[in-house]
């Protein structure tokens, strides 16, 4: 395939990787927290897609509206449960590690008992359907989920920027010590950032729905490519989330150009690999001494 | 008259760690400035910790203007007035300078008192002014300091804490925010020094509060403390050879 061809195509899925990225990131910098359940409460939202295209032929980007908020919801509830009681642990980032590893097998085993294993996709239209720019392929529902991603990254951004509470996040995932003693309610915000996290989860769970065929442990698939995506871009940093997921969202789509799709995973677990050995802060990240 | 501040009987440590501070009592009125100095491991800083809020009281009371604020969280003693600045930097280091004042004011609505503030942090910090526009973390340590001091001011604090302000800067840097440290003092609020260097830190406050093993061991006005033969022997270690010439 032509090279432009290709890095069009890895373009157009870019967008959902930041997506999936961003939110992970996010609950990172806030929180210090790797969410290893962040792809399974995705696989979840798909979920809700699926059913709600399938029994009511909802539009699965317009199942947006109902994944995020519920999404949202969840993830507060759920850091009010478990995170607050952790904070004076010592051992803080190993219990979070652990917890949210369980968390992913309870939701885990809850999918698959509830809705089976069975591959899972929605069907709309556009799904399916393609045009030509010149020479160039372009698959209609990536660039549908390119455009989705657009607005509700620039959304975040905005979010994150201009309101009091975005602001407050900001601050928390700079530094949380002097967050705390300028009056932020870092417990609050924290709360509130895992609800974001997870609300990001939930659009791309919509999106995902109708790109990539879904069943419960797929999640683990998704949750290491997610890993490699902000591990290049580096940890809790917003604008790595987005540069590391397009990065690889291109090189994924040469090598399934070169070397067939089977390949491209690799792609990420590769990245992974190399950044952690020669670069481990990632690109905007920050290093830590300890 | 109550006061500003009022330690009584507090014990502390952090995580499930032993206690650092072993009943602590200690009174803080307004309009006067204080230093604590002692060796380390005293428990200076773990004290400012415990009345900013980062650590939580075990046991004791702590009162401010006779009401208990034993436990309450950072943000909630913030809108008492009770402000800290931690020894360690902590700008927000992808925000200018302007941006980390801003953050000060996070928890105050009136925009007109916001940006009167602001102007008066920026007259007390000229360098600021000129560094409006800079990334915090571009900064040196000494601008830094200056910027979490005038950030802590934002709020105009009643009770203002300050952990080892000269840590790691250079003598010239260090003697303009001791300066700008007895400036403050004059004025409304009331400064809580930490100092590890106790001879400029006794400088610029009216008094004085020697601090060791987790207890209040001395306090007296600041000037003339370090000539108490029983302060030398504890603070500068110089437990002196013949027993006899120290008193108590």
């Amino acid at each position: 395939m032509n090279i432009l061809q290709v890095l069009i195509l890895g373009l157009l899925l870019g967008g959902v990787y930041s997506l999936m990225a961003s939110g992970l990131t996010l609950l990172f910098g806030v929180m210090r927290v790797v969410n290893l359940a962040h792809a399974v409460f995705m696989i979840l939202a798909a979920y809700i897609a699926f059913y709600l295209f399938d029994l009511a032929e909802v539009d699965p980007v317009l199942t947006i509206p109902v994944t995020m908020p519920v999404m949202f919801l969840l993830g507060v509830v759920i850091y009010l449960l478990i995170f607050p009681r952790l904070e004076t642990s010592e051992r803080y980032v190993e219990m979070t590690v652990l917890l949210t590893f369980a968390l992913a097998l309870i939701v885990e085993g809850l999918l698959t008992f509830f809705f089976t294993g069975i591959f899972r996709s929605t069907r709309p239209e556009y799904g399916t359907e393609s045009f030509f720019v010149g020479d160039l392929f372009i698959p209609k529902g990536q660039l549908v989920a390119l455009g989705v991603s657009l607005v509700l990254l620039i959304g975040l951004w905005a979010f994150l920027k201009v309101t009091k509470t975005g602001t407050a996040i900001r601050a928390t995932m700079q530094n949380r010590t002097a967050a705390q003693l300028v009056g932020v309610n870092v417990r609050r915000i924290s709360a509130i950032s895992f609800g974001v996290g997870m609300a990001l989860a939930g659009a791309a769970g919509s999106l995902l729905s109708y790109l990539f065929p879904f069943f419960p442990s797929r999640h683990w698939q998704w949750v290491a490519i997610m890993l490699s995506l902000i591990v290049l871009g580096g940890l809790g940093s917003l604008k790595g989330a987005v540069v590391g997921a397009v990065t690889l969202a291109i090189a994924a789509a040469f090598v399934t150009d070169i070397l067939g799709p089977t390949w491209s995973p690799v792609t990420f677990f590769l990245a992974l690999f190399l950044v952690l050995m020669f670069r481990p802060q990632g690109l905007y990240g920050k290093v830590v001494r300890i | 008259m109550t006061a500003l501040l009022d330690l009584k009987e507090i014990r502390t440590g952090y995580g499930a760690g032993p206690d650092i501070l072993h009943g602590i009592s200690l009174t803080v009125e307004a309009g006067r400035s204080y230093c604590i100095i002692g060796p380390n491991g005293a428990g200076k800083s773990t004290l400012l910790k415990l009345v900013c809020g980062i650590l939580k009281p075990r046991s004791g009371e702590v009162l401010s203007n006779g009401n208990s604020v034993g436990g309450l969280r950072p943000d909630q003693l913030l809108a008492l007035g009770i402000s800290y600045v931690p020894q360690e930097r902590t700008v927000f280091p992808t925000m200018t300078v302007r941006e980390n004042l801003y953050m000060g004011a996070y928890s105050v609505e009136d925009k007109d008192l916001v940006e009167e503030r602001m102007d008066r942090v920026l007259t007390l910090f000229p360098i600021l002014d000129e560094r409006r526009s800079q990334i915090a973390g571009t900064l040196s340590g000494g601008e830094q300091q200056m910027v979490t001091l005038g950030r802590a001011l934002m709020v105009d604090p009643k009770l203002m804490m300050i952990d080892e302000p000269s840590l790691g800067l250079a003598p010239q840097v260090a003697d303009q925010i001791f300066g700008t440290i007895r400036q403050l003092s004059q004025s409304d609020t009331t400064i809580l020094l930490v100092e590890q260097n106790a001879q400029r830190g006794l400088e610029s406050v009216d008094w004085g509060i020697v601090l060791d093993l987790g207890a209040k061991s001395f306090e007296g006005p600041a000037e003339g403390i370090l000539d108490d033969t029983r302060i030398r022997e504890l603070y500068l270690g110089t437990r002196v050879s013949s027993r006899g010439e120290v008193e108590g």
